[in-house]
């Protein structure tokens, strides 16, 4: 049954070209062709520019390595633009037995946890697949790099460390998969597209860009329970400076899984209950 | 009697409108059974409590042996409520495919097959965002249908279709249950249609049912026996109460099996008799009747 709604929902996804290509490949592939494009234009603009620019550390040797790929590319997925892309392909998926009424025509053969739980798979895989294509992107920018500049290319595998590696890829995607929970959350109550599209972006702006603020406004600090489990885009970031190394405040990190996990558990867990005695009829 | 679908005490409340109100209704396996009543009786939400997709306010229903909305019982049947969409981005082909995967998996001949069968071959590669209602309605058809279900539940389905479109699909329904042998059920608003492709008929009206049984059975009451005689005045008053003039004519409300032995009353009057001709209730006119639809003082025409 699980499997159903898994290769049902993959089998629409694929076909709506649109939606998968701006949901999970547009960024990525800006992001490669905004790297070449850069490189072609320090290039042309000489070793100067490229000096001045901010680029990751280690690349303004004499050998480009292309190991710092996988650093680049690890968290690269959960960036604020990729997050913003990826809510198209999360409405089309939560959203678009709604918009097309098309809950008539699937529902009455599955149960509803399996009809849902198929869509959040889909959603995972697509999650999975923005963050290959992002690490892919990472090559690119770095193999750029060696070949418009004309350095040698390398590959340190010592440069690598596959623990952080995985752990931030992990809390990446994780990240990917809680913010597209919003949008899931969002359209089984409004049955909405737009709705399932617009309030994510709204909660994330407010918990992003305003969340510094708001967290001066009424005292918070990082390390205190609150900031961590109301602003996941904080508890991701937390956990990510804690995977690459960085000291973390004692206790800091369990509030921040915390977090984390809430911010996918209550989403689904609400929209599953809701889903589950909602009536899927247009009245 | 084996019963497809079993329904008892169903009720739905939407806010304050009672779209079912304690519905009673047993549907026998096999044949066409038809679901009739004016727009708001309540048969989009019967068939829609059915398959599960609205919780009932009160009542249970029992669907292939199973309750209501259990997808186990629901794998064995096939469904079209009210005008299909579909993701305007697939074709017609690709909805079929994404469909019977959604239901375990369709062979793809089969689909070619049901594709051919609705009348969709040419258009099977067009995407379903160029289509008219009438072809939306084919390939709803054929997607309810292409699991090979042992059930059928259609609403409209010759909603926008032109008549050979019309003609085709009364052929299908008739030959699924006469050849397939699967039990369809079938809301229209068409009622000669219905009269011609059904063996049973329900009628809804404000969410109850107000009558029900074999078209046979509820067009053979209520007859009337036209008879053009002279003199009229003679034969109206023999006929009495039972008697109503109708041009040139007198219409004599009796049963059927009255007719003989009423015409040797009539001669034996002296009353010279040139034509008389039954006159059937039809299924409209019972549809009429038992909604209140009838010109009637009071009759619900909002449905």
């Amino acid at each position: 049954m699980l499997a159903d709604a898994l290769w049902s929902e993959a089998y629409r996804l694929v076909r709506n070209r649109t939606a998968l290509f701006l949901g999970v490949f547009f960024v990525p592939l800006m992001f490669a062709v905004g790297g070449v494009a850069f490189h072609v234009l320090s290039k042309s603009k000489g070793d100067a520019l490229a000096a001045q620019a901010a680029l990751p550390a280690g690349m303004g040797g004499q050998a480009v390595d292309l190991a710092l790929a996988f650093d680049m590319g690890a968290g690269g997925g959960a960036n604020g633009a990729a997050l913003a892309f990826m809510l198209i392909a999360a409405a089309v998926v939560y959203a678009g037995d709604y918009r097309w009424e098309t809950w008539r025509l699937i529902s009455a053969r599955n149960t509803r946890p399996m009809l849902l739980m198929g869509k959040v798979g889909v959603m995972k895989l697509a999650a999975l697949a923005a963050m290959v294509a992002y690490l892919l992107a990472s090559f690119v920018f770095i193999l750029s790099q060696g070949l418009v500049t004309g350095r040698p290319l390398t590959f340190d595998a010592g440069s690598v460390e596959p623990g952080r590696f995985l752990l931030v890829f992990l809390l990446s995607y994780v990240r990917i998969v809680q913010y597209g929970l919003v949008a899931l959350l969002a359209a089984v109550l409004t049955r909405s597209l737009l709705a399932a599209l617009f309030v994510p972006l709204v909660v994330g702006f407010v918990q992003t860009v305003m969340g510094g603020p708001l967290m001066g406004l009424v005292g918070w600090t990082p390390t205190m329970w609150a900031p961590q489990l109301l602003l996941p885009g904080l508890a991701y970031d937390t956990l990510k400076a804690a995977a690459t190394g960085e000291v973390a405040p004692a206790g800091v990190v369990p509030k921040a899984i915390l977090g984390l996990a809430l911010w996918c558990l209550v989403p689904f867990g609400a929209a599953l209950a809701w889903f589950s005695r909602q009536d899927l009829s247009k009245e | 009697m084996d019963t497809v679908i079993e329904v008892r005490g169903l009720t739905k409340t939407y806010g304050t409108v009672k779209a079912l109100d304690g519905l009673d209704l047993s549907i026998p396996r096999g044949g066409v059974y038809g679901v009739l009543g004016p727009n708001g009786a309540g048969k989009s939400t019967l068939f829609r409590t059915l398959l599960g997709l609205v919780r009932p306010t009160e009542g249970d229903a029992t669907v292939m042996g199973g309750r209501m909305g259990d997808p186990k019982a629901m794998r064995r049947m096939g469904s079209m409520i009210e005008t299909p969409r579909f993701p305007p981005f697939l074709t017609a082909r690709q909805v079929l495919e994404w469909l019977g995967r959604a239901h375990g998996g369709v062979a793809r001949t089969d689909i070619d097959a049901w594709l051919d069968r609705v009348g969709l071959n040419e258009a099977a590669d067009r995407r379903v965002r160029g289509f008219s209602v009438g072809m939306m309605q084919r390939l709803g058809v054929a997607a309810a249908l292409m699991t090979r279900p042992d059930l059928v539940i259609l609403d409209e389905p010759t909603s926008g279709m032109d008549p050979p479109g019309i003609q085709e699909m009364r052929a299908l329904i008739r030959d699924l249950a006469d050849r397939d042998g699967v039990t369809v059920v079938l809301a229209s608003h068409q009622l000669q249609e219905v009269q011609r492709v059904c063996d049973r008929v329900a009628i809804l009206n404000r969410g109850r049912v107000v009558a029900e049984g074999l078209v046979s059975e509820l067009t053979a009451s209520g007859g009337r026996l036209r008879l053009t005689a002279t003199p009229l005045a003679k034969a109206m008053a023999v006929l009495g109460d039972r008697g109503a003039l109708d041009g040139d004519a007198v219409l004599a409300a009796i049963e059927r099996a009255e007719a003989p032995a009423l015409i040797r009353e009539l001669v034996k009057a002296g009353v010279d008799i040139e034509e008389a001709r039954w006159i059937g209730m039809d299924l409209e006119a019972v549809f009429m009747s038992e909604t209140g639809w009838a010109g009637a003082p009071g009759g619900d025409h909002a449905g």
